[in-house]
């Protein structure tokens, strides 16, 4: 069957609104929850279908206009059925300036035979960001069916103002390959790959340096900056479940993290221009005082002007975001 | 210059240009005790160059080659630098091999200088790329008349003695037990240079999962010998 699905996020005021979107079966597109229950979109993608059967081809297609927010959700694990000449998913995702994009789909299973290949690109533009992660299991191990899948393919390139800036590449054939030993799965069931790419990710790598301290008895992981801008994460686990709860905690505190980047910037941003302003005053008062001091040979003593009351309330502005920053960040360290 | 010399001084574990301070995630396996004896470090040796050498520092040679045969424009080495770049994710990974690639460019370029490596020094030096050793040692050693068949199996050899030379030191394994590995892994190394100019463009760049978690967790060992 030949699937695809169109999702075009735009804004209206200050909410993210879905504009001309599609799907035809057996997938469906729907709201999660309420369509403005909060001012970011959130999707799900449903499928009638209990999985994805031979010669199955989806193609997902993603387009968000500037400033907009999308949380895309999946209903359920993703199963491979068996197959003889495999299953193709293609992902495409435009991200305009400053829009924000999460998906995390629930893991990937990959039953006895079964041959998939995923091909994801998602170009960035300007400060979008990206939250992402895929998680593959062994299979239906309970079934008894780990590891016996035939080949499972998937690469995932981001670019941002079409430059490449990261490139994942996985080939899975354990037939091929010592899967279940070392470099591979190392003794676990299920691997997961977490990225965030903003142009924030480095103050995200100093976050997780700190959060991140721990090691646990059910998972392995590693993360690292991968670029300048992308931040990389990967797991290891015996339980699928779990992991697509790490990989949501870490997509939440992004997801949080980005909002607070995002607002301190437009602060920011906001200040750096009341302060322009300030200056082109200050620079015409200072000119005055200049010529009456030429003319009268005695030191002017400028009026406060009405800008400079502006500033000092936006430097009030300024540390109550600090200490909202700090609280986000005692809230992010106690969880 | 005499093309096997060449190869044997440039391919040297103590050419100066910083390899011996490299483990490419081993030392997290040793410390983790994963590789704690002789047979799980050739098991570790294997895998590794059968599964990740192959398909990455391998196959990234094996383009530079291609493309310094071809006569290619510096367009395409650029562009073939930053593939290699998008593609090693784990930060260690990365700088080591810009470091190796940067000292073995001017290195080399003070023996003897070949004009497309100056233009590659250069436009690392400057920033314009990011630099990876296995460009650089795939130029250098294509300009000096070595066959790639030499090159490529020395480019392997240096790989795996710098494992064996590490387990050696960390794990540790008796040297007479490094060096056998190194010995009877001859017919790999043989089968893979063999099998390298058919390895298909999509795989390059594959990725061995938990050896990418090993070089990301290295970044965090509280006590570290090795860079990366």
């Amino acid at each position: 069957m030949e699937s695809v699905i169109q999702l075009h996020v735009g804004k209206e005021g200050t909410y993210s609104v879905l504009k001309e979107s599609g799907h035809n079966a057996p997938y469906k597109l729907t709201h999660y929850g309420a369509p403005r229950l909060q001012e970011h979109l959130e999707m799900i993608i449903m499928s009638a279908s209990p999985g994805i059967m031979d010669e199955d081809t989806l193609d997902i297609g993603i387009h968000m206009k500037p400033d907009t927010q999308l949380k895309l959700f999946t209903q359920s694990f993703n199963k491979l059925h068996p197959m003889k000449r495999g299953a193709r998913q293609t992902t495409v995702a435009h991200i305009d300036d400053r829009a924000v994009f999460y998906y995390i789909p629930h893991p990937v299973t990959p039953f006895k035979d079964s041959i998939f290949k995923a091909d994801n690109s998602i170009y960035l533009t300007g400060d979008a960001v990206l939250i992402w992660a895929d998680i593959i299991a062994a299979g239906r191990i309970h079934m008894k069916e780990a590891f016996v899948f035939n080949s499972l393919h998937s690469t995932t390139k981001i670019y941002r103002n079409d430059t490449l800036i990261l490139m994942d590449n996985q080939f899975l054939s354990p037939a091929k390959q010592p899967i279940k030993k070392l470099l591979f799965f190392e003794g676990y069931t299920h691997q997961a790959t977490f990225l965030f790419s903003a142009p924030f990710a480095k103050e995200l790598k100093a976050e997780l340096d700190e959060i991140l301290t721990l090691e646990y008895s059910d998972i392995t992981y590693g993360f690292t900056q991968a670029a300048d801008d992308i931040v990389m994460l990967r797991a290891l686990g015996h339980d699928g479940e779990l992991l697509y709860d790490f990989m949501g905690m870490l997509g939440q505190l992004c997801w949080d993290f980005t909002q607070h980047m995002q607002e301190e910037r437009q602060l920011k941003q906001q200040a750096d221009e009341r302060k322009g302003e300030n200056l082109v005053e200050a620079g015409v008062t200072e000119s005055t005082n200049l010529k009456i001091e030429k003319l009268t040979g005695a030191e002017a003593v400028p009026e406060p002007t009405k800008k400079q009351t502006v500033k000092k309330k936006s430097n009030a502005a300024g540390n109550s975001v600090v200490k909202r920053s700090v609280k986000r960040k005692k809230a992010l360290s106690s969880n | 210059m005499n093309p096997l010399l060449t190869l044997l001084q440039i391919n040297d574990s103590v050419f100066p240009i910083g390899g011996f301070t490299h483990s490419y995630g081993l030392e997290t396996y040793i410390t983790k005790e994963i590789v704690q004896d002789s047979k799980s470090a050739e098991e570790y040796a294997v895998t590794l160059l059968e599964h990740n050498f192959y398909y990455n520092d391998a196959a990234f040679f094996s383009k530079a080659w291609e493309l310094c045969v071809k006569r290619a424009s510096q367009k395409k080495i650029a562009e073939l630098d930053a593939l290699v770049t998008v593609l090693k994710a784990p930060y260690e990974i990365r700088e080591a091999s810009r470091k190796l690639g940067l000292r073995f460019l001017k290195l080399t370029e003070k023996l003897h200088p070949v004009k497309r490596c100056s233009t590659y020094l250069k436009a690392i030096s400057s920033h314009t790329l990011h630099g990876h050793y296995a460009i650089a040692f795939a130029m250098y050693a294509q300009a000096l008349n070595i066959s790639y068949q030499d090159a490529l199996s020395a480019f392997y050899y240096n790989a795996l003695n710098g494992m064996v030379t590490n387990c050696a030191k960390l794990v540790p394994i008796s040297q007479m037990d490094a060096q056998q590995i190194l010995f009877k892994l001859q017919p790999v190394i043989d089968r893979l240079v063999a099998e390298q100019p058919h390895l298909s463009d999509d795989l390059i760049g594959n990725c061995c999962v938990a050896q990418d978690i090993r070089c990301m967790q290295h970044e965090k060992l509280y006590t570290r010998i090795y860079i990366s």
